[in-house]
């Protein structure tokens, strides 16, 4: 094991910390069983390598926590990135879990005749409400956001939008919702990231562990 | 929040106090002890560039827009902060750096003056607005600017000075981070990319962002890839970047950060130092080698610096130190001791302390306890029976 001072790495708590649990183990780490159970209240956690601690936060925190360096890794969605866009922040590799898209969707009845080259404003329920803006500012279209941490399917059904950005994986919660994909936006998956002054001073630690990382991701 | 009523003096209206007292976001007192130990750092760093033969410059506050648009303040003008002028209805910034000032002095007032030129400063910026990681907008920036110099004994020089500036203010763990900002749209030029993929090319490179280069259908990515492998460690990412045996002006910058790495490990053996080709963190008026310095704990750097070229063409490298950054990782100096003098003291055994280093503070008026009131004021100590005395807790 290398040898690391008082690292930390934050992990998503939620649907990617099934995928992301075996990646840890290929790469030598292994947290403590409290991890893994959901009924926990702990938020950090050792792990069986000396001063390195996991810390289980939401998945948009992860970024915010590597950039404040609270964290010095962590792993998070490449949709988060793109949100927060912090100069802080390096994405030196691609985890290939947690795959999935960033789409935009609306009611099935009304993309029968949709015609999206004639937007010129409009209102999207998202998380996600500067991708979103910079994504339909490029075309020439005006989005005004409304900004919900979750749920946005309901949006449309409830007549508060149209439309709505979110990310997709099976497309089942959108059909559930009557909801059908009209464009997608961008590929996600789940990238490591690492703090800049982080990497910077503690370049051969932190190398390491990205080069641990890139070989348990390649061994997969 | 406190909310105080006070008496609004110009018309006796109640207002709340709490809300008249705010500042704009992005403004902030400094407040004791902070406000005095930042000054002494100012200070320290100014005497060590001083022994060094840098000399003092103060250019002021506010200027025309255009010295920040023109020549190396070009990168921040999205930034400034700006105004009319009421005199001559020119629009004005707040200065948002430094550095273009003592460019434009150099190029104007001292441009007589022998060259290599070695200015120092101390001083004040103003921006738009400030980020989510970084709120503030009003920063305190000290730096050194070496001009009229292009050789490689001048950047030695001025890394060797950033290094030493800040070891003597005991910042433990510094590491200096080498960058050569020009490499990659050298390489993105010879292999013939365009505008918008050569800056989409240098993004990534920059946020080390593999997942996104992998995607990205360009010539030459693999070249890229073995780039943004290579940033780490000095010794192994010179050997890594050599191995690309990268041809023509792109050889030539990556062999002159090698002879740079070289002399620095001459100097300075146990200076930490890293080297990342791809980085440029959206400064675009580097045009040679450019280093930050960081130090764990900080966050961000604590200063950042390199080559770039004056209006007219002169040669200059230089850095600034960020203050905010900085007085986060210096040692805490101990608290002065401050010592009371009860109200009627000796003004001439007062005068003899303050002589010898002591912080005297005097009563105005005699108390009942003058060891209470001492305490009362923050005193350490107590001027009693014709000598400073401990006080207690």
């Amino acid at each position: 094991m290398p040898q690391t001072e008082s690292l930390v790495l934050a992990v998503p708590a939620g649907r990617i910390l099934t995928q992301a649990l075996p990646l840890l183990q290929r790469a030598g780490i292994n947290p403590e069983p409290d991890f893994s159970t959901d009924n926990s209240r702990k938020l950090r956690f050792q792990t069986n390598v000396d001063g390195l601690n996991i810390v289980r936060v939401r998945s948009f925190d992860v970024a915010t926590f590597v950039a404040f360096g609270g964290a010095q890794l962590g792993f998070v969605g490449a949709d988060v990135l793109m949100e927060f866009d912090y100069p802080e922040l390096y994405a030196p590799l691609d985890l290939g879990i947690g795959r999935c898209r960033l789409s935009i969707a609306e009611p099935k009845k009304m993309s029968a005749d949709d015609d999206p080259s004639r937007w010129s404003h409009i209102r999207v329920a998202t998380k996600y409400p500067r991708v979103t803006r910079a994504h339909f500012s490029a075309r020439g279209v005006q989005a005004e956001c409304i900004k919900l941490n979750g749920a946005m399917e309901l949006a449309p059904a409830l007549g508060m939008c149209q439309r709505i950005v979110d990310l997709v994986s099976s497309g089942k919660t959108l059909k559930a919702n009557g909801l059908v994909e009209v464009e997608q936006i961008a590929d996600i998956t789940t990238r490591l990231i690492a703090n800049r002054t982080a990497l910077k001073t503690l370049s051969q630690e932190l190398n390491t562990w990205i080069e641990r990382f890139r070989e348990a991701v390649n061994g997969s | 929040m406190d909310t105080v009523n006070c008496v609004n003096r110009g018309r006796g209206a109640m207002k709340k106090l709490s809300t008249i007292m705010l500042l704009p976001d992005g403004l902030q007192d400094t407040l004791p002890p902070d406000a005095e130990a930042e000054a002494q750092t100012t200070s320290r760093l100014l005497e060590t560039f001083a022994s060094f033969g840098y000399q003092r410059v103060a250019p002021p506050l506010a200027e025309f827009e255009g010295t920040f648009l023109e020549g190396p303040g070009a990168a921040v003008g999205a930034k400034t902060f700006r105004m009319v002028d009421p005199l001559s209805q020119e629009m004005l910034c707040v200065r948002p750096d430094i550095t273009p000032q003592i460019a434009r002095i150099a190029e104007s007032c001292l441009s007589n003056l022998a060259r290599p030129l070695r200015l120092s400063y101390a001083g004040h910026i103003l921006r738009g607005s400030g980020t989510q990681l970084y709120p503030e907008r009003q920063f305190s920036q000290v730096g050194v600017e070496l001009i009229g110099d292009s050789s490689l004994a001048g950047d030695v020089e001025v890394i060797l000075l950033a290094h030493e500036a800040l070891s003597s203010l005991g910042v433990a763990d510094i590491s200096i981070d080498l960058t050569i900002p020009t490499l990659v749209p050298i390489i993105c030029r010879d292999l013939g990319l365009g505008e918008i993929e050569t800056s989409e090319v240098r993004r990534v490179l920059d946020r080390k962002d593999t997942g996104s280069l992998k995607e990205m259908d360009v010539p030459g990515r693999e070249l890229f890839e073995s780039l943004m492998l290579a940033a780490g460690p000095a010794n192994t990412a010179i050997e890594k970047i050599g191995a690309l045996n990268l041809p023509n002006e792109a050889g030539r910058h990556v062999a002159l950060l090698e002879d740079l790495v070289n002399q620095l490990r001459a100097f300075a053996p146990s200076m930490a130092l890293t080297v990342d080709p791809g980085e440029f963190r959206g400064v675009e008026y580097h045009t040679g080698v450019a280093f930050n310095v960081f130090s764990r704990g900080a966050r961000g750097e604590l200063c950042g610096g390199g080559r770039y070229c004056l209006y007219g063409g002169e040669k200059a490298t230089g850095f600034t130190i960020y203050m905010e950054s900085l007085q986060g990782v210096i040692p805490n100096d101990p608290e002065p001791s401050r010592i009371y003098i009860p109200f009627g003291g000796d003004a001439e055994k007062a005068r003899q302390l303050r002589r010898k280093g002591w912080r005297t503070v005097a009563g105005l008026q005699s108390t009942d306890s003058e060891r209470a009131e001492a305490v009362r004021l923050g005193c350490t100590h107590i001027f009693e029976n014709g000598e400073p005395q401990l006080l207690d807790g």
